[in-house]
């Protein structure tokens, strides 16, 4: 069969609905039903090449279950946040457990404003034995992967571009 | 047989170069502020990418089928009438595939509160839809025709008349977001966002078709748009 080629990915623009952009940072809960596992936050600010906050930039993520599963009906494991006018943003989920063969993690997508494509990266809960953390070259940029924790809330900053810039990756 | 998401494996293909913008786009100076300069990082493809949430709409419900509204709330401009069909690589249909579409009024002025752009609101014009596709991956929506509208301290940059699109796929790397343009309209020949695709034909394809004007709804101009998420069906064994 012949391959069709993926539409041309164009970016969010700064106008993206903001009804669209909330109301969906929560993964604790779906259809009234709490999942199960340890709840945490994950918090962070999304800066540009000047180090200023961005404004109603857009995250999404994608996470397994407090078990590593991806196919739980018990558990939604997508949600979006926007950030506010200092480029703040925050997910209230679930712990994830380790799927096989890979470390517990929280896969993140990025759309904004002058960002023609989405950048996708991956938040780690520590520097462990991993072959998407471990595919990150040089070494020493993995651990901008990994948040810092502070009880049940994590950090995760991002930086597009700059100095500390994060690391995202291209599938 | 697994119980996995989704119980048909997706292969995700590397992206053509030509066919997608590659980040840094001359014309669009905020590019330059926020695509990374250090080139993107390899990674291998595990189920964590290759699975995605089922039924999104359990996170996600379905909001306003209709922009244009009627009588003494419609909305002012052309009327129009969207028919947009997701499809894979494959050319499968994506049934239930939720698809998020905005645009700024027929003036060139959106709803969200960060446009400063002096052009007047119309009341009873709100653009922002999400629809769920049908099972042969058709949306419908009726709305008017959005405006050309200038890109604020970017020299004589207009945006030319452009919906606005995000879509889910199958899995987590199918997600899509893009813009979709009118056939004709001579800003499309300049606008640094649609000419970041390269490829001429698939640039054709940023580009709705006018149906004949004969086989709409009374009143509405109906264009036609296709769009194709990322994945394609893994290899079957069968000979």
């Amino acid at each position: 069969m012949k391959r069709l080629v993926p539409s041309g990915e164009m970016t969010l623009g700064p106008f993206f609905p903001r009804e669209f952009a909330q109301g969906a940072f929560d993964l604790t809960s779906v259809g009234g039903r709490k999942a199960e596992g340890e709840i945490i936050e994950v918090r962070g600010r999304v800066v540009q090449l000047d180090g200023t906050g961005l404004d109603n930039a857009v995250l999404e993520i994608w996470q397994a279950d407090h078990q590593g599963r991806f196919d739980n009906p018990g558990f939604f494991g997508w949600g979006r946040a926007a950030t506010d006018g200092d480029g703040n943003y925050l997910f209230k989920t679930i712990l994830p457990g380790a799927p096989r063969g890979r470390a517990p993690h929280i896969n993140f997508l990025i759309l904004y404003s002058g960002l023609m494509r989405q950048l996708q990266t991956v938040m780690f809960f520590s520097d462990a034995e991993d072959p998407v953390l471990h595919a990150v070259q040089p070494a020493a940029l993995r651990r901008k992967l990994v948040a810092s924790k502070d009880g049940n809330s994590y950090r995760f900053d991002i930086r597009l571009r700059g100095d500390g810039e994060t690391p995202f990756f291209d599938d | 047989m697994s119980n996995t998401t989704p119980a048909t494996p997706s292969v995700i293909e590397r992206r053509d170069p030509l066919t997608q913008s590659q980040g840094v786009e001359q014309g669009y100076d905020q590019t330059f502020k926020r695509w990374p300069s250090q080139p993107l990082q390899r990674r291998p493809l595990t189920a964590s990418e290759l699975s995605g949430p089922a039924d999104l709409t359990r996170r996600l419900e379905p909001v306003r089928g209709d922009l244009a509204g009627y009588g003494d709330k419609r909305a002012i401009g052309q009327l129009i009438h969207l028919r947009t069909r997701v499809v894979d690589e494959d050319g499968a249909p994506v049934p239930g595939a939720v698809v998020e579409i905005w645009h700024c009024n027929a003036a060139g002025r959106y709803i969200h509160p960060n446009d400063s752009h002096g052009a007047p609101v119309d009341p009873n014009f709100y653009g922002a839809a999400r629809l769920v596709a049908g099972d042969s991956g058709l949306v419908e929506l009726r709305t008017i025709k959005p405006a050309a509208y200038p890109v604020p301290d970017a020299a004589g940059w207009w945006r030319p008349p452009h919906v606005h699109f995000s879509v889910w796929g199958r899995v987590w790397l199918s997600r899509l977001v893009t813009q979709m343009f009118f056939p004709g309209d001579p800003l499309n020949e300049a606008d640094a966002i649609l000419n970041a695709i390269r490829d001429p034909e698939a640039r054709a394809r940023c580009i709705a078709r006018l149906a004949p004007t004969h086989q709409g709804p009374q009143g509405a101009l109906v264009y036609d748009y296709q769009i194709v998420v990322r994945g394609r069906r893994a290899t079957s064994s069968l000979p």
